[in-house]
């Protein structure tokens, strides 16, 4: 039972880097109705020119270079609807083509080797369950930056234009709202969100340049796994993906537990998470 | 003659494989790349038919092409099967799964169903790394039998009359009712279920015949390179046939085929194989904003199969 305890534990710590990279996730599939492939591929980066640099000037460096990657895909984005793409489809397929050039670039510049740094030596001890602190720190950040962007969404103005956006983007539009501006914003938000969650990454587990296009697809799956309405779900679903996760790897053996996580996505997709009519790419 | 003149694309790629054969003969490390960008266009050609005919994104081409060359691999080398007779079924066990798959996803929408077959190539690489008695996990398997074994220039005929075969099958489908179909599938949903087409089940369909082609290119794989690893197929080849689809134009039959042409031939320029990527990527990216269409699109005619 303790075993079990310390699991859904360091689950749920784990869980809490997910859901920082499913809030992005979720905003930008109800703002533009699409999913940016290169999420993943910011963390990485992120933790690869933080690692390099090192210190509290690799923070902002690797922030920088996240936000940088993301701004690159706002301008794709933006490209994409000037010369008249609609289709969510074709703008994540661009998306997977910068998160391929990302990753590229990282095995080009440091190669196959894992980017990991350790901020505390010492474990805590609570209730008999071992924690590490830089858990609690990540845990922390991830609570913080969602009550930030529950702010955002619900207190603030610019959230309403954001929300209303989301629902209802010719009558925004009409509305005076410059909806392809928020999307826009909303891709560069996810570089930001993307790249904190890609440092603590680097100072909890770490990981290396295949990290890209697994990492989007636990948020992915975090951020439908309850539906995806609104940031709280899209965190809680990234706990929940943390728990599914530490379980499975603590339960079961090597190729089971990587398995897991994975089939719970597919079910998730079968049961038809994302199967609401505006993606269906069926009549508006 | 009108048989023909309906399918000229078949006739089009017969006529340059067999110019670029004429070329590539004379040195054997170009009927090498030859060979290997005939792979690929065979597999690039079932992701045409996934997404430019049936609107379904599918990152898991490789996976399947990683299927149909395990298949043959394990019963050749395990079982000692004759690689002609491990084909048939190096063929219909990808096309199967891919029905499988098809019929559990096909009624969701565009997205959810490209991420459905990203998650099934990350649990098909994981099987395939782990089932070691099988498949040989990370050392992979080695020694499989060579076809045409020093005539690579034989190999290369298979391989093109392989291909040549999945375009005319392709063609046959489009001139069809059921090609029809899918155009009006991808068109408007609505009007083809009000129509009475069958979606889930033509979706499935189109989406098992993709499968088989990707099964038939990893077939042709194990046999010319006789050695197989997680690392060979799978994820790596699923995102390289997206990027060469993307570039060439996926509405047209042969946009993928010339995109496996045009990235292969440029990637022998690359100084590295690591920036591979960055060059595939932005391809894809500047081919998306430029000519959304592919290069085969600047050139063909608006609604030209």
């Amino acid at each position: 039972m303790g075993y079990l305890a310390e699991l859904v534990v360091r689950g749920v710590l784990l869980g809490a880097v997910y859901a920082l990279l499913a809030l992005p996730m979720s905003l930008t599939f109800v703002t533009v109705g699409s999913i940016d492939f290169a999420l993943g591929a910011y963390a990485v980066l992120a933790a690869a020119v933080g690692s390099t640099v090192g210190g509290l000037a690799g923070i902002a460096a690797g922030l920088g270079a996240a936000l940088a990657a993301a701004v690159a895909m706002a301008a794709i984005f933006a490209g994409l609807k000037r010369a008249g793409v609609e289709e969510p489809i074709t703008i994540s397929l661009a998306s997977f083509g910068l998160a391929v050039a990302i990753g590229s670039l990282i095995l080009s510049i440091w190669g196959t080797r894992a980017f990991m740094l350790h901020s505390f030596d010492d474990v805590w001890v609570m209730l008999g369950i071992r924690i590490s602190p830089q858990s609690l720190i990540n845990f922390a950040i991830g609570m913080l930056l969602l009550a930030l962007v529950y702010l955002l969404l619900y207190r603030t103005g610019l959230g309403r234009m954001m929300r209303a956006a989301a629902i209802n983007p010719l009558g925004a539009e009409l509305s005076g709202i410059p909806v392809t501006t928020l999307q826009t914003g909303t891709f560069i938000s996810g570089g930001l969100l993307g790249g904190i969650a890609g440092l603590l990454i680097l100072f909890s587990a770490g990981l290396d340049f295949t990290a890209g296009l697994s990492l989007t697809l636990s948020c992915f799956g975090a951020a439908i796994l309850l539906g995806a309405h609104g940031p709280i779900r899209a965190f809680l679903g990234g706990i929940l993906m943390g728990v599914v996760e530490a379980l499975s790897s603590g339960l079961a053996s090597g190729a089971v537990s990587a398995i897991v996580p994975l089939v719970v996505i597919m079910i998730v997709l079968a049961l038809g998470a994302v199967g609401g009519v505006r993606f269906a790419g069926d009549r508006p | 003659m009108t048989y023909w003149r309906a399918r000229s694309n078949t006739l089009v790629l017969l006529a340059c494989a067999t110019l670029a054969g004429a070329v590539a003969a004379r040195d054997p490390a170009w009927l090498d790349i030859a060979i290997a960008i005939v792979i690929n266009a065979l597999v690039a050609l079932s992701v045409g038919l996934t997404f430019g005919q049936a609107g379904i994104l599918s990152a898991a081409q490789g996976s399947f092409a990683a299927i149909g060359a395990y298949t043959t691999a394990i019963l050749t080398v395990r079982l000692g099967w004759s690689p002609w007779l491990a084909l048939p079924v190096a063929i219909a066990l990808p096309a199967g799964l891919g029905h499988g798959l098809a019929r559990l996803v096909t009624r969701l929408a565009p997205l959810a169903v490209a991420l459905a077959t990203l998650t099934l190539s990350a649990i098909i690489e994981i099987v395939l790394r782990s089932w070691d008695n099988l498949t040989g996990g990370y050392v992979g398997l080695a020694g499989i039998p060579s076809v045409f074994a020093g005539q690579p220039i034989a190999f290369y005929g298979l391989a093109v009359g392989m291909l040549a075969l999945a375009v005319l099958a392709y063609e046959n489908l489009m001139l069809s009712r059921f090609g029809r179909g899918l155009t009006t599938i991808r068109g408007d949903r609505a009007r083809a279920i009000a129509d009475g087409i069958a979606v889930p089940g033509l979706l499935s369909a189109a989406f098992a015949l993709a499968a088989a082609m990707a099964g038939a290119g990893g077939w042709l794989y194990a046999h010319y390179f006789s050695y197989l690893s997680p690392g060979s197929l799978g994820t790596e080849l699923s995102i390289s046939v997206l990027l060469m689809m993307v570039v060439g134009g996926a509405r047209h039959i042969l946009g993928p085929v010339a995109g496996a042409v045009i990235l292969g031939v440029l990637a022998q320029l690359l100084p590295a194989q690591e920036v591979q990527g960055l060059f595939y990527g932005g391809a894809l990216i500047v081919i998306l904003l430029v000519a959304r269409n592919g290069l085969l699109g600047l050139v063909r005619r608006e609604g030209t199969l």
